[in-house]
């Protein structure tokens, strides 16, 4: 660099720092935001950590031992298991139902905005509501299914739905698919809108068929689509916990617990505050390492149009 | 001149009074103790002077509930906590210390004894009794007569409690002859299930509380009842995910035995006169019969400003007034001296609760969250792996262990 781009800087260099100074000015009220509701919770979440924090008392310095505890949990390492198992499930039937869906209602046709409706409808619905209504429509008594079930001679007898895991589980995957798949769909609707029509016409000219029209220029063009509607997926359903609460209380001999249960066991029922600190921040590097992976894996940010 | 002193004094008196009286003082109690604390709420309440707010926390959240609240600064003036807990709590340092003023009620020494002794910590009066139940044995006097059975016999051991429900189940379709939460409701069970083992000299911990003693032949035995009772299909399929909710299921009047709570006689008596049922104690599985003595205790947050205020609603409660009213809605007296004045003319089925306290047990251990009422600790998923899962072996292993670990990383 020269004496004089030190001494003397050109205008047009002045400019840009003035704007940058401008730009920091304009996301001044949202990293204020940020910091206040994230960032120092985030800070003192790592503080906890680092103590044995009990709710009533006083919190002692341990240092890395909530960490070191963490590493031999057993309990914490099953909640992992069954989470991933629950996260890799829910995310393939939601996909499975949101983008035939999407597809159904892309297209102009009569009705349609009665059908997106009434497809939409379960989202608005808080999950915790959700999975009450559940709770009554499994109920083995007075419940919709199980009487139903056995009033179609489908079941010999009444079954219990939330009694047994297999049951249990599958019921509570059909209650997030209900009212999460709508959701998705909407997503996947505007990636599909998207695509201009000329490229489509062109494709079918070409004499690509129905499933290479899908195959080679939907599924592409739709990545990033799909990388939004994955990572809100897999995220939601690892810090999944009204449903198992609400619905199963942990589930037959606790085989429902996932990590953001065990957490709240942890901090709220055994009052390890400091122990549930370290397993939130454990549970934010793993998601942070997953969505990480999936942008890396979905090339997203790679190509620019 | 006089006249008017007196009358300005009175007025000034009144007043004075008046101003001191609009105390409104709040307080939690659980739900599922039945209605008593709620009804003597009420009758104070309508005296016009102090004011009692009394808020209904679900029973399985209780603890953490208050506990937040203590932290948050947000607590209740008083509370009607579960006696187990007032050893925990007192430890922590966040009730009021009522020694003094406990020691100067002339009635103190013929408090619930049990209840005073779980409320005292370091010899100081932490906890004072508000409610006393017992666990018993409820048998549908009508289910009994169409069942051809006799309706003022008491069963006596679990081999006719047994057959009794399998005749009970004979009769329809919605009749079942026995009931119990079985989802993880590990209060529910500790209250009702392990007199079984009780009453045959075994328990689920060791006397100093630092030994898991789960896996006995007596348990084992009265698994094997339950299984039976289950297998026979006597029991509804809705039990296997009950997490305490559906407790008192036999009020629905189609359930032909169950093990209940004295409070829940009151709730019979008074909310459904149309069930005719009868009450005994719960048979050991060697027919020596047991009970679990239990209620509540009532505590005082630390630092509240409305303390005189408190101690003159829980003099109400300990009044022949307030006894009474208690009484009535199924809490057993906590005065042992005016015990029989209070039950006079009451229903006689409460003298049951009374019996049961003779053979009752109340376990100890500041543990008792942890290990035993946590819809996720390792009794509540016993009882639902060993009765109602395939590998019985394996439900009292695992429990066994991680009780025992769960002991270990306390102490």
């Amino acid at each position: 660099m020269t004496m004089s781009g030190i001494a003397f800087p050109s205008p047009r260099r002045r400019k840009r720092k003035q704007s940058g100074w401008r730009g920091l000015l304009y996301i001044a009220p949202a990293m204020a935001l940020v910091t206040m509701f994230f960032v120092l919770p985030v800070l003192f979440t790592v503080w906890m950590s680092l103590h044995k924090w009990p709710l009533l008392g006083t919190p002692a310095w341990i240092g890395l031992g909530n960490y070191v505890r963490m590493v031999s949990d057993a309990r914490f390492m099953t909640a992992l298991g069954f989470t991933a198992h629950y996260t890799i499930i829910v995310t393939i039937a939601i996909f499975a139902v949101a983008f035939p869906l999407a597809i159904f209602v892309e297209k102009q046709r009569p009705l349609i905005s009665v059908y997106r409706t009434i497809i939409f409808l379960p989202v608005v619905v808080g999950l915790a509501s959700a999975s009450l209504l559940w709770v009554w429509l499994a109920n083995v008594d007075s419940g919709l299914f199980t009487p139903l079930m056995q009033r179609l001679g489908l079941t010999n007898g009444r079954i219990n739905l939330l009694a047994t895991f297999d049951a249990a589980f599958l019921t509570i995957i059909a209650m997030v698919v209900w009212k999460i798949a709508g959701f998705t769909m909407i997503i996947l609707v505007t990636g599909l809108q998207a695509i201009p029509t000329e490229l489509t016409e062109a494709a079918r000219i070409d004499g690509a068929g129905r499933w290479q029209r899908f195959r080679y220029l939907t599924l592409p063009l739709m990545r990033r689509t799909m990388a939004l509607a994955l990572i809100l997926s897999v995220t939601g359903s690892i810090l999944a916990f009204d449903q198992f609460y609400i619905m199963t209380s942990g589930g037959p001999q606790n085989r429902m617990i996932s990590v953001v249960y065990y957490i709240f066991n942890q901090s709220f029922v055994s009052f390890n505050l400091g122990y549930g600190a370290a397993l939130s921040i454990a549970l934010l590097a793993i998601l942070v390492a997953i969505s990480v992976v999936q942008l890396w894996l979905l090339k997203v940010g790679e190509d620019r149009p | 001149m006089l006249k008017r002193l007196l009358a300005a004094t009175t007025l000034a008196y009144g007043l004075g009074l008046s101003v001191a009286s609009a105390e409104t003082i709040s307080m939690w109690v659980r739900t599922g103790i039945g209605d008593s604390f709620k009804e003597v709420v009420k009758a104070y309440n309508a005296k016009g002077e102090d004011k009692v707010e009394l808020t209904e926390v679900p029973f399985s959240e209780l603890v953490q509930k208050y506990a937040t609240a203590i932290a948050g600064g947000q607590a209740p003036d008083a509370l009607s906590l579960d006696l187990i807990y007032t050893p925990a709590f007192a430890a922590a340092g966040q009730l009021e210390n009522l020694t003094d003023w406990a020691k100067s009620l002339p009635y103190f020494n013929s408090l619930s004894p049990s209840h005073v002794k779980l409320g005292t910590y370091e010899d100081k009066v932490y906890g004072l009794p508000l409610s006393v139940e017992t666990s018993i044995f409820a048998w549908n006097k009508e289910l009994y007569r169409k069942a051809g059975l006799d309706p003022e016999k008491a069963p006596k051991t679990w081999e006719e409690i047994t057959a009794n429900a399998e005749k009970i189940r004979a009769l329809g379709d919605d009749t079942y002859g026995f009931y119990f939460s079985g989802g993880g409701c590990g209060g529910c069970m500790i209250f009702t299930f392990t007199p079984l083992v009780w009453g045959a000299g075994a328990d689920i911990l060791s006397a100093d509380s630092k030994k898991a003693t789960l896996d006995t032949p007596e348990m084992r035995k009265a698994v094997d009842i339950y299984r039976n009772l289950v297998a026979k299909d006597t029991v509804p399929a809705g039990s296997a995910s009950d997490n305490g909710v559906n407790f008192l299921t036999f009020t629905n009047g189609r359930i032909g035995q169950q093990s209940i709570g004295a409070f829940a006689i009151g709730t019979l008596v008074t909310q459904h006169p149309e069930i005719d049922f009868g009450v005994t104690l719960i048979p050991g599985v060697d027919g020596k019969p047991s009970s679990f003595a239990g209620g509540d205790n009532f505590v005082v947050t630390k630092g509240t400003p409305k303390l005189e205020t408190v101690k003159k609603f829980l003099e109400y409660i300990y009044s022949m007034d307030g006894q009474k009213m208690m009484a009535k809605y199924g809490s057993l007296p906590t005065r042992g001296d005016i015990a029989g004045e209070v039950l006079a003319g009451l229903d006689p089925r409460l003298k049951v609760g009374i019996e049961a306290i003779a053979v009752a047990k109340t376990p100890y251990t500041l543990q008792f969250n942890d290990l035993i009422n946590s819809s996720n600790g390792p009794w509540a998923t016993f009882i639902n792996a060993a009765i109602f899962g395939d590998d019985v072996d394996g439900a009292f292993s695992n429990a066994q262990s991680e009780m025992q670990s769960i002991i270990d990383a306390g102490q």
